[in-house]
Protein backbone atom coordinates (compact mmCIF):
# COMPACT_ATOMS: atom_id res chain seq x y z
CA UNK A 1 0.00 0.00 0.00
CA UNK A 2 2.36 2.32 1.11
CA UNK A 3 4.42 1.67 -2.48
CA UNK A 4 1.85 2.30 -4.44
CA UNK A 5 0.97 5.72 -2.44
CA UNK A 6 4.21 6.03 -3.77
CA UNK A 7 4.67 5.17 -6.82
CA UNK A 8 1.65 6.94 -7.62
CA UNK A 9 3.18 10.60 -6.22
CA UNK A 10 6.54 9.67 -8.50
CA UNK A 11 3.97 9.11 -11.53
CA UNK A 12 2.93 13.00 -10.75
CA UNK A 13 6.21 13.72 -10.30
CA UNK A 14 7.44 12.43 -13.83
CA UNK A 15 4.60 13.11 -15.85
CA UNK A 16 5.47 16.65 -16.49
CA UNK A 17 8.02 15.10 -18.48
CA UNK A 18 6.61 13.53 -20.44
CA UNK A 19 6.13 16.47 -23.28
CA UNK A 20 10.04 16.19 -23.99
CA UNK A 21 9.25 12.45 -24.88
CA UNK A 22 6.83 13.12 -26.65
CA UNK A 23 7.97 15.78 -28.74
CA UNK A 24 11.49 13.90 -28.99
CA UNK A 25 9.41 10.78 -30.25
CA UNK A 26 6.67 12.60 -32.66
CA UNK A 27 9.71 14.69 -34.13
CA UNK A 28 11.56 11.42 -35.07
CA UNK A 29 9.14 9.34 -36.12
CA UNK A 30 7.84 12.06 -39.07
CA UNK A 31 11.39 13.00 -40.17
CA UNK A 32 12.24 9.20 -40.01
CA UNK A 33 9.26 8.24 -42.09
CA UNK A 34 10.13 10.66 -44.47
CA UNK A 35 13.55 9.53 -44.71
CA UNK A 36 12.58 6.11 -44.86
CA UNK A 37 10.38 7.07 -47.47
CA UNK A 38 13.18 8.48 -49.60
CA UNK A 39 15.45 5.02 -48.53
CA UNK A 40 12.58 2.90 -49.87
CA UNK A 41 12.41 4.80 -53.29
CA UNK A 42 15.99 5.08 -53.53
CA UNK A 43 15.88 1.05 -52.86
CA UNK A 44 13.37 0.52 -55.38
CA UNK A 45 14.73 2.59 -58.38
CA UNK A 46 16.21 2.06 -61.23
CA UNK A 47 19.60 3.49 -60.74
CA UNK A 48 22.13 0.74 -59.32
CA UNK A 49 23.96 3.20 -57.35
CA UNK A 50 20.73 4.96 -55.48
CA UNK A 51 19.79 1.10 -54.45
CA UNK A 52 23.69 0.12 -53.16
CA UNK A 53 23.95 3.32 -51.57
CA UNK A 54 20.48 3.22 -49.60
CA UNK A 55 21.54 -0.57 -48.89
CA UNK A 56 24.89 0.33 -47.17
CA UNK A 57 23.14 3.13 -45.40
CA UNK A 58 20.31 0.68 -43.80
CA UNK A 59 22.84 -1.56 -43.20
CA UNK A 60 25.36 0.74 -41.37
CA UNK A 61 22.61 2.36 -39.07
CA UNK A 62 20.92 -1.16 -38.37
CA UNK A 63 24.55 -2.34 -36.93
CA UNK A 64 24.48 0.86 -34.92
CA UNK A 65 23.33 0.57 -31.00
CA UNK A 66 21.58 3.42 -30.03
CA UNK A 67 23.39 5.03 -27.41
CA UNK A 68 26.46 5.19 -29.85
CA UNK A 69 24.42 6.82 -32.43
CA UNK A 70 23.12 9.52 -30.53
CA UNK A 71 26.94 10.17 -28.61
CA UNK A 72 28.29 10.19 -32.38
CA UNK A 73 25.63 12.94 -33.23
CA UNK A 74 26.00 14.63 -30.59
CA UNK A 75 30.08 14.52 -29.89
CA UNK A 76 30.28 14.57 -34.48
CA UNK A 77 27.50 17.34 -35.58
CA UNK A 78 29.19 19.99 -34.22
CA UNK A 79 32.98 19.11 -35.65
CA UNK A 80 30.89 18.60 -38.79
CA UNK A 81 29.16 21.51 -39.08
CA UNK A 82 32.41 23.68 -37.74
CA UNK A 83 34.72 21.86 -40.47
CA UNK A 84 32.19 22.37 -43.57
CA UNK A 85 29.99 25.06 -43.21
CA UNK A 86 31.98 27.04 -40.51
CA UNK A 87 29.23 27.07 -38.20
CA UNK A 88 28.80 26.98 -34.30
CA UNK A 89 26.02 24.66 -33.60
CA UNK A 90 27.37 24.25 -30.27
CA UNK A 91 24.16 26.34 -28.55
CA UNK A 92 21.95 24.09 -30.07
CA UNK A 93 19.03 22.59 -28.08
CA UNK A 94 20.47 19.01 -26.96
CA UNK A 95 16.78 17.42 -28.02
CA UNK A 96 17.84 18.41 -31.59
CA UNK A 97 20.82 15.82 -31.79
CA UNK A 98 18.61 13.40 -30.00
CA UNK A 99 15.65 14.05 -33.08
CA UNK A 100 18.90 13.78 -35.38
CA UNK A 101 19.60 10.61 -33.66
CA UNK A 102 16.57 9.04 -33.27
CA UNK A 103 15.44 9.89 -37.13
CA UNK A 104 18.82 8.32 -38.51
CA UNK A 105 18.04 5.47 -36.45
CA UNK A 106 14.21 5.33 -37.04
CA UNK A 107 14.59 5.61 -40.73
CA UNK A 108 16.56 2.33 -41.79
CA UNK A 109 13.51 -0.23 -40.12
CA UNK A 110 11.01 2.03 -41.55
CA UNK A 111 12.96 2.28 -45.52
CA UNK A 112 12.76 -1.78 -44.76
CA UNK A 113 9.00 -2.04 -44.21
CA UNK A 114 7.67 0.44 -47.04
CA UNK A 115 9.49 -1.59 -49.36
CA UNK A 116 8.75 -5.00 -48.18
CA UNK A 117 4.79 -3.42 -47.96
CA UNK A 118 5.39 -1.71 -51.46
CA UNK A 119 6.67 -5.29 -53.30
CA UNK A 120 3.68 -7.35 -51.51
CA UNK A 121 1.60 -5.42 -53.55
CA UNK A 122 1.17 -7.16 -56.95
CA UNK A 123 2.91 -5.33 -59.84
CA UNK A 124 0.21 -6.29 -61.83
CA UNK A 125 -2.27 -4.13 -59.84
CA UNK A 126 0.16 -1.16 -61.43
CA UNK A 127 -0.05 -2.11 -64.92
CA UNK A 128 -4.15 -2.91 -64.63
CA UNK A 129 -4.09 1.05 -63.20
CA UNK A 130 -2.25 2.09 -66.16
CA UNK A 131 -4.34 0.50 -68.54
CA UNK A 132 -7.68 1.62 -67.35
CA UNK A 133 -5.80 5.37 -68.24
CA UNK A 134 -4.57 6.16 -64.87
CA UNK A 135 -1.12 7.68 -63.92
CA UNK A 136 1.81 6.23 -62.38
CA UNK A 137 1.14 8.49 -59.21
CA UNK A 138 -2.55 8.19 -59.11
CA UNK A 139 -2.20 4.48 -59.23
CA UNK A 140 0.28 4.15 -56.74
CA UNK A 141 -1.88 7.07 -54.74
CA UNK A 142 -5.13 4.80 -54.85
CA UNK A 143 -4.67 1.36 -55.10
CA UNK A 144 -0.79 0.63 -54.34
CA UNK A 145 -0.88 2.60 -51.16
CA UNK A 146 -3.94 2.30 -49.46
CA UNK A 147 -3.12 -1.45 -49.27
CA UNK A 148 0.48 -1.52 -49.05
CA UNK A 149 -0.43 0.87 -45.25
CA UNK A 150 -2.13 -1.42 -43.87
CA UNK A 151 0.87 -4.47 -44.70
CA UNK A 152 3.29 -2.30 -42.56
CA UNK A 153 1.17 -1.17 -40.15
CA UNK A 154 1.86 -3.84 -37.50
CA UNK A 155 5.83 -3.78 -38.18
CA UNK A 156 5.30 0.41 -38.31
CA UNK A 157 4.15 0.18 -34.75
CA UNK A 158 6.66 -2.22 -33.50
CA UNK A 159 9.27 0.39 -34.75
CA UNK A 160 7.14 3.11 -33.35
CA UNK A 161 7.41 1.20 -29.73
CA UNK A 162 10.99 0.57 -30.71
CA UNK A 163 11.94 4.00 -30.68
CA UNK A 164 10.17 5.36 -27.73
CA UNK A 165 12.57 3.11 -25.85
CA UNK A 166 15.55 4.10 -27.91
CA UNK A 167 14.04 7.32 -27.05
CA UNK A 168 14.71 6.30 -22.92
CA UNK A 169 18.59 7.19 -23.64
CA UNK A 170 17.83 11.00 -24.28
CA UNK A 171 19.00 11.74 -21.13
CA UNK A 172 22.67 10.47 -21.62
CA UNK A 173 23.46 13.93 -23.29
CA UNK A 174 21.89 16.06 -20.90
CA UNK A 175 18.11 16.47 -21.45
CA UNK A 176 16.03 16.49 -18.94
CA UNK A 177 13.34 13.84 -20.22
CA UNK A 178 11.16 11.31 -17.29
CA UNK A 179 14.30 9.30 -17.32
CA UNK A 180 16.56 12.57 -16.31
CA UNK A 181 13.65 12.80 -13.72
CA UNK A 182 13.65 10.10 -12.53
CA UNK A 183 17.28 10.05 -12.39
CA UNK A 184 16.82 13.45 -10.42
CA UNK A 185 14.34 11.90 -8.18
CA UNK A 186 16.46 8.95 -6.48
CA UNK A 187 19.37 11.36 -6.08
CA UNK A 188 17.26 13.80 -3.91
CA UNK A 189 16.16 11.12 -1.98
CA UNK A 190 20.07 9.95 -1.51
CA UNK A 191 19.20 6.87 -3.39
CA UNK A 192 15.98 5.96 -1.76
CA UNK A 193 12.62 4.56 -3.31
CA UNK A 194 14.26 3.95 -6.18
CA UNK A 195 13.22 1.19 -7.43
CA UNK A 196 9.15 2.41 -6.73
CA UNK A 197 10.46 5.40 -9.01
CA UNK A 198 11.86 3.29 -11.83
CA UNK A 199 8.61 1.31 -11.48
CA UNK A 200 6.19 3.95 -11.85
CA UNK A 201 8.72 5.04 -15.21
CA UNK A 202 8.15 1.70 -16.58
CA UNK A 203 4.46 1.70 -15.84
CA UNK A 204 4.19 5.12 -18.07
CA UNK A 205 6.41 3.59 -21.20
CA UNK A 206 3.83 0.49 -20.89
CA UNK A 207 0.82 2.50 -21.18
CA UNK A 208 2.09 4.35 -24.16
CA UNK A 209 3.43 1.25 -26.00
CA UNK A 210 -0.20 -0.52 -25.43
CA UNK A 211 -2.00 2.77 -26.63
CA UNK A 212 0.09 2.63 -29.61
CA UNK A 213 -0.46 -1.37 -29.93
CA UNK A 214 -4.27 -1.34 -29.15
CA UNK A 215 -4.54 2.32 -31.89
CA UNK A 216 -3.31 -0.22 -34.33
CA UNK A 217 -5.30 -3.47 -34.15
CA UNK A 218 -8.41 -0.56 -33.66
CA UNK A 219 -7.18 0.53 -37.01
CA UNK A 220 -6.87 -2.88 -38.81
CA UNK A 221 -9.72 -4.27 -37.31
CA UNK A 222 -11.88 -1.26 -38.94
CA UNK A 223 -9.72 -2.11 -42.26
CA UNK A 224 -11.21 -5.77 -42.23
CA UNK A 225 -14.69 -4.56 -40.84
CA UNK A 226 -15.06 -2.62 -44.16
CA UNK A 227 -14.57 -5.36 -46.22
CA UNK A 228 -16.96 -7.47 -44.46
CA UNK A 229 -19.89 -5.74 -43.92
CA UNK A 230 -19.74 -3.46 -47.74
CA UNK A 231 -20.27 -7.51 -48.96
CA UNK A 232 -23.51 -9.28 -47.76
CA UNK B 1 -7.56 0.27 -87.01
CA UNK B 2 -4.19 -1.33 -85.67
CA UNK B 3 -1.53 -1.62 -87.54
CA UNK B 4 1.88 -3.16 -85.95
CA UNK B 5 4.56 -3.38 -87.99
CA UNK B 6 8.44 -4.98 -87.66
CA UNK B 7 8.05 -5.02 -83.79
CA UNK B 8 11.45 -6.25 -81.77
CA UNK B 9 12.04 -6.92 -78.23
CA UNK B 10 14.63 -7.63 -76.85
CA UNK B 11 15.38 -8.80 -72.68
CA UNK B 12 18.69 -8.57 -71.68
CA UNK B 13 20.38 -9.26 -75.19
CA UNK B 14 17.98 -11.95 -75.83
CA UNK B 15 15.71 -11.51 -78.89
CA UNK B 16 11.90 -12.59 -77.82
CA UNK B 17 10.03 -10.74 -80.92
CA UNK B 18 11.64 -10.90 -84.04
CA UNK B 19 9.64 -8.71 -86.16
CA UNK B 20 5.94 -8.75 -85.75
CA UNK B 21 3.59 -7.35 -88.22
CA UNK B 22 -0.20 -8.02 -88.24
CA UNK B 23 -3.43 -5.73 -88.35
CA UNK B 24 -6.83 -5.20 -86.66
CA UNK B 25 -9.40 -4.29 -87.89
CA UNK B 26 -12.49 -2.80 -86.14
CA UNK B 27 -14.67 -5.88 -85.21
CA UNK B 28 -11.82 -8.56 -85.64
CA UNK B 29 -11.58 -11.53 -83.07
CA UNK B 30 -8.08 -12.53 -83.37
CA UNK B 31 -6.34 -15.34 -81.77
CA UNK B 32 -3.32 -15.78 -81.27
CA UNK B 33 -2.18 -19.33 -80.32
CA UNK B 34 1.50 -20.82 -80.06
CA UNK B 35 3.89 -22.39 -77.59
CA UNK B 36 5.00 -21.39 -74.46
CA UNK B 37 7.70 -18.98 -74.52
CA UNK B 38 6.88 -18.13 -78.26
CA UNK B 39 6.76 -13.84 -77.25
CA UNK B 40 2.52 -13.99 -77.08
CA UNK B 41 2.54 -12.12 -73.88
CA UNK B 42 5.25 -10.12 -74.65
CA UNK B 43 3.97 -8.70 -78.01
CA UNK B 44 0.61 -7.70 -75.74
CA UNK B 45 2.78 -6.06 -73.56
CA UNK B 46 5.01 -3.92 -75.57
CA UNK B 47 1.91 -2.78 -78.15
CA UNK B 48 0.23 -1.50 -74.98
CA UNK B 49 3.48 -0.21 -73.69
CA UNK B 50 3.82 -2.16 -70.54
CA UNK B 51 7.03 -2.76 -71.82
CA UNK B 52 9.29 -0.78 -74.49
CA UNK B 53 9.34 -2.07 -77.72
CA UNK B 54 13.29 -1.87 -79.21
CA UNK B 55 12.23 -1.09 -83.00
CA UNK B 56 9.05 -1.37 -85.05
CA UNK B 57 6.14 1.15 -85.90
CA UNK B 58 2.34 1.32 -85.00
CA UNK B 59 -0.25 3.14 -85.99
CA UNK B 60 -3.48 3.25 -83.92
CA UNK B 61 -6.00 6.00 -82.48
CA UNK B 62 -4.51 8.70 -84.34
CA UNK B 63 -0.47 7.66 -83.96
CA UNK B 64 1.42 6.92 -86.73
CA UNK B 65 5.24 6.62 -85.12
CA UNK B 66 7.73 4.48 -84.29
CA UNK B 67 7.22 2.45 -81.29
CA UNK B 68 10.78 4.54 -79.86
CA UNK B 69 9.65 7.88 -81.05
CA UNK B 70 6.26 7.44 -78.61
CA UNK B 71 6.34 10.68 -76.24
CA UNK B 72 4.39 10.42 -73.01
CA UNK B 73 0.82 11.75 -74.77
CA UNK B 74 1.23 8.77 -77.35
CA UNK B 75 1.66 6.51 -74.63
CA UNK B 76 -1.02 8.01 -72.66
CA UNK B 77 -3.08 8.11 -76.02
CA UNK B 78 -2.71 4.27 -76.54
CA UNK B 79 -3.15 3.36 -73.40
CA UNK B 80 -6.24 4.94 -73.67
CA UNK B 81 -8.00 3.39 -76.31
CA UNK B 82 -7.21 -0.33 -75.41
CA UNK B 83 -8.52 -2.59 -72.94
CA UNK B 84 -6.43 -5.54 -70.84
CA UNK B 85 -7.66 -8.38 -69.20
CA UNK B 86 -5.07 -10.11 -67.65
CA UNK B 87 -4.40 -14.10 -66.93
CA UNK B 88 -4.31 -13.35 -63.33
CA UNK B 89 -6.85 -10.86 -63.31
CA UNK B 90 -4.76 -7.99 -61.64
CA UNK B 91 -7.53 -6.19 -59.77
CA UNK B 92 -7.34 -3.32 -57.44
CA UNK B 93 -7.57 -5.36 -54.43
CA UNK B 94 -8.60 -2.18 -51.68
CA UNK B 95 -11.82 -1.88 -54.49
CA UNK B 96 -15.10 -3.80 -54.95
CA UNK B 97 -16.45 -4.94 -58.22
CA UNK B 98 -17.99 -1.87 -58.58
CA UNK B 99 -15.02 0.56 -57.75
CA UNK B 100 -12.91 -1.80 -60.10
CA UNK B 101 -14.84 -0.49 -62.97
CA UNK B 102 -15.75 3.14 -61.95
CA UNK B 103 -12.19 3.99 -61.09
CA UNK B 104 -10.40 4.49 -64.74
CA UNK B 105 -13.99 6.06 -65.20
CA UNK B 106 -13.79 8.65 -62.81
CA UNK B 107 -10.22 9.02 -62.31
CA UNK B 108 -8.95 9.37 -65.62
CA UNK B 109 -11.73 9.90 -67.81
CA UNK B 110 -12.71 12.45 -65.16
CA UNK B 111 -16.59 11.02 -65.49
CA UNK B 112 -19.38 12.31 -63.15
CA UNK B 113 -19.45 9.65 -60.43
CA UNK B 114 -23.09 8.97 -61.14
CA UNK B 115 -22.68 8.48 -64.61
CA UNK B 116 -19.21 6.26 -63.97
CA UNK B 117 -21.64 4.16 -61.55
CA UNK B 118 -24.13 3.87 -64.12
CA UNK B 119 -21.34 2.44 -66.70
CA UNK B 120 -20.22 0.28 -64.27
CA UNK B 121 -23.76 -1.87 -63.39
CA UNK B 122 -24.34 -1.77 -67.14
CA UNK B 123 -21.02 -3.28 -67.87
CA UNK B 124 -21.46 -5.51 -64.54
CA UNK B 125 -24.82 -6.99 -66.30
CA UNK B 126 -23.02 -7.87 -69.72
CA UNK B 127 -20.79 -10.11 -67.14
CA UNK B 128 -23.53 -11.10 -65.24
CA UNK B 129 -22.56 -10.37 -61.70
CA UNK B 130 -24.92 -7.39 -61.25
CA UNK B 131 -25.35 -9.21 -57.33
CA UNK B 132 -21.80 -9.30 -56.74
CA UNK B 133 -20.64 -5.24 -57.19
CA UNK B 134 -20.23 -4.79 -53.58
CA UNK B 135 -17.76 -7.46 -53.17
CA UNK B 136 -14.36 -7.27 -52.84
CA UNK B 137 -11.85 -9.33 -55.08
CA UNK B 138 -11.08 -11.57 -52.03
CA UNK B 139 -14.58 -12.30 -51.77
CA UNK B 140 -15.45 -13.48 -55.73
CA UNK B 141 -14.38 -16.86 -56.96
CA UNK B 142 -11.15 -16.45 -60.26
CA UNK B 143 -14.24 -16.85 -62.66
CA UNK B 144 -16.22 -13.76 -61.45
CA UNK B 145 -13.08 -11.80 -60.91
CA UNK B 146 -11.96 -12.46 -64.54
CA UNK B 147 -15.30 -10.94 -65.18
CA UNK B 148 -14.77 -8.33 -63.16
CA UNK B 149 -11.71 -7.85 -64.90
CA UNK B 150 -13.64 -8.26 -68.47
CA UNK B 151 -16.35 -5.18 -66.85
CA UNK B 152 -13.31 -3.34 -66.12
CA UNK B 153 -12.01 -3.33 -69.80
CA UNK B 154 -15.28 -2.99 -71.79
CA UNK B 155 -16.63 -0.27 -69.37
CA UNK B 156 -13.59 2.50 -71.14
CA UNK B 157 -14.77 1.34 -74.05
CA UNK B 158 -11.99 0.79 -75.72
CA UNK B 159 -11.06 0.93 -79.46
CA UNK B 160 -9.64 -3.09 -79.20
CA UNK B 161 -9.36 -5.21 -75.66
CA UNK B 162 -5.96 -7.22 -75.15
CA UNK B 163 -7.18 -10.59 -73.42
CA UNK B 164 -3.29 -12.76 -72.61
CA UNK B 165 -4.43 -15.85 -71.36
CA UNK B 166 -7.46 -15.01 -69.69
CA UNK B 167 -8.24 -18.65 -68.17
CA UNK B 168 -5.47 -20.27 -67.99
CA UNK B 169 -5.38 -19.38 -64.01
CA UNK B 170 -8.61 -20.75 -63.34
CA UNK B 171 -9.95 -23.95 -62.38
CA UNK B 172 -11.81 -26.33 -65.21
CA UNK B 173 -15.02 -25.95 -64.04
CA UNK B 174 -14.62 -21.63 -64.21
CA UNK B 175 -13.43 -21.47 -67.97
CA UNK B 176 -16.92 -21.71 -68.89
CA UNK B 177 -18.18 -19.05 -67.82
CA UNK B 178 -15.66 -16.60 -69.03
CA UNK B 179 -15.59 -17.94 -72.48
CA UNK B 180 -19.50 -17.26 -72.61
CA UNK B 181 -18.78 -13.34 -71.69
CA UNK B 182 -16.22 -13.64 -74.50
CA UNK B 183 -18.59 -15.09 -76.51
CA UNK B 184 -20.93 -12.28 -76.05
CA UNK B 185 -18.48 -9.56 -76.63
CA UNK B 186 -17.10 -11.10 -79.98
CA UNK B 187 -20.96 -11.48 -80.78
CA UNK B 188 -21.53 -7.54 -80.02
CA UNK B 189 -18.78 -6.48 -82.51
CA UNK B 190 -15.90 -5.84 -79.45
CA UNK B 191 -12.89 -6.03 -81.58
CA UNK B 192 -10.80 -8.26 -79.45
CA UNK B 193 -7.08 -9.90 -79.59
CA UNK B 194 -6.79 -12.47 -77.54
CA UNK B 195 -4.16 -14.68 -76.52
CA UNK B 196 -4.76 -18.42 -75.69
CA UNK B 197 -4.55 -22.09 -75.17
CA UNK B 198 -8.69 -22.89 -75.43
CA UNK B 199 -8.58 -23.98 -79.37
CA UNK B 200 -12.13 -24.33 -79.49
CA UNK B 201 -12.59 -20.62 -79.14
CA UNK B 202 -10.32 -19.78 -81.26
CA UNK B 203 -11.72 -22.06 -83.85
CA UNK B 204 -15.30 -21.31 -83.37
CA UNK B 205 -15.18 -17.60 -82.06
CA UNK B 206 -12.24 -15.40 -84.17
CA UNK B 207 -12.22 -14.85 -87.44
CA UNK B 208 -8.72 -14.54 -87.68
CA UNK B 209 -5.85 -17.23 -86.05
CA UNK B 210 -2.21 -16.21 -86.00
CA UNK B 211 0.03 -18.88 -84.51
CA UNK B 212 3.55 -17.56 -83.15
CA UNK B 213 6.54 -19.37 -82.43
CA UNK B 214 10.22 -18.60 -81.68
CA UNK B 215 9.30 -14.80 -82.03
CA UNK B 216 7.90 -14.92 -85.71
CA UNK B 217 4.21 -15.13 -86.74
CA UNK B 218 4.39 -18.72 -88.97
CA UNK B 219 1.30 -17.88 -90.17
CA UNK B 220 -2.07 -16.35 -90.11
CA UNK B 221 -5.69 -17.18 -91.72
CA UNK B 222 -9.14 -17.78 -90.99
CA UNK B 223 -9.94 -20.41 -87.94
CA UNK B 224 -10.43 -22.81 -91.14
CA UNK B 225 -7.64 -22.95 -92.82
CA UNK B 226 -5.25 -22.93 -90.20
CA UNK B 227 -6.96 -25.10 -88.19
CA UNK B 228 -7.83 -27.43 -91.39
CA UNK B 229 -5.10 -27.14 -93.47
CA UNK B 230 -2.10 -25.18 -92.41
CA UNK B 231 0.91 -24.34 -94.46
CA UNK B 232 3.41 -24.47 -92.45
CA UNK B 233 5.30 -27.48 -91.00
CA UNK B 234 4.87 -25.90 -87.25
CA UNK B 235 1.58 -24.84 -87.20
CA UNK B 236 1.02 -28.84 -88.26
CA UNK B 237 2.73 -30.13 -85.62
CA UNK B 238 1.70 -27.84 -83.00
CA UNK B 239 -2.12 -28.25 -83.54
CA UNK B 240 -1.68 -31.97 -83.58
CA UNK B 241 0.06 -31.89 -80.42
CA UNK B 242 -2.16 -29.39 -78.10
CA UNK B 243 -5.08 -30.95 -79.93
CA UNK B 244 -4.26 -34.64 -79.38
CA UNK B 245 -3.51 -33.49 -75.35
CA UNK B 246 -7.38 -32.49 -74.80
N1 LIG C 1 10.65 -9.37 -68.05
C1 LIG C 1 11.35 -10.32 -68.70
N2 LIG C 1 12.70 -10.39 -68.55
C2 LIG C 1 13.41 -11.32 -69.20
N3 LIG C 1 12.87 -12.24 -70.03
C3 LIG C 1 11.55 -12.23 -70.21
C4 LIG C 1 10.71 -11.27 -69.54
N4 LIG C 1 9.43 -11.50 -69.92
C5 LIG C 1 9.47 -12.54 -70.76
N5 LIG C 1 10.72 -13.00 -70.94
C6 LIG C 1 11.13 -14.11 -71.81
O1 LIG C 1 10.57 -13.89 -73.06
C7 LIG C 1 10.15 -15.12 -73.64
C8 LIG C 1 8.74 -15.00 -74.11
O2 LIG C 1 7.91 -14.83 -73.00
P1 LIG C 1 6.35 -14.61 -73.12
O3 LIG C 1 5.83 -14.50 -71.74
O4 LIG C 1 6.07 -13.49 -74.03
O5 LIG C 1 5.88 -15.97 -73.77
P2 LIG C 1 4.41 -16.51 -74.00
O6 LIG C 1 4.31 -16.83 -75.42
O7 LIG C 1 3.43 -15.54 -73.43
O8 LIG C 1 4.42 -17.84 -73.15
P3 LIG C 1 3.24 -18.52 -72.29
O9 LIG C 1 2.39 -19.26 -73.27
O10 LIG C 1 3.97 -19.45 -71.40
O11 LIG C 1 2.53 -17.43 -71.56
C9 LIG C 1 10.36 -16.19 -72.60
O12 LIG C 1 11.53 -16.91 -72.92
C10 LIG C 1 10.56 -15.42 -71.33
O13 LIG C 1 11.45 -16.10 -70.48
MG1 LIG D 1 2.06 -15.60 -71.82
Amino acid sequence: MENIKLIVNFLGQLLPAINITLIVSLSSIILGSLLGLLLAAARLSQSVILRVLASIYVSVIRATPSIIMIFLVYYGMPLLFNGWFHTNIDGWNRMYFVIIALTLLFSAPVSEIMRSAYESISKGQMEAGLLVGMSPFQTFYRIILPQAFVVALPNFANSVVNLLKEGALTFTIGVVDMVAKAQMIVANNSGGYAWQTYCALALIYWVISLAIDKGVSLVEKSYQKKRKTIAV
Amino acid sequence: MLTIEGLKKSYAGHDILKGISFNVNKGDVISIIGPSGSGKTTLLRTITTLEEADGGHISFAGIDNDFQKLNGKDINTIRRNVGFVFQNYNLFNNKTALQNITEGLIVARKVKKSEAKKIALEALERVGLTDRQNHYPSQLSGGQQQRVGIARAIALNPQVIFFDEPTSALDPELVGEVLKVMQDLANSGTTMVVVTHQMNFARDVSNRVIFMADGYIVEQGSPKKIFENPSEERTKKFLTDILSNV
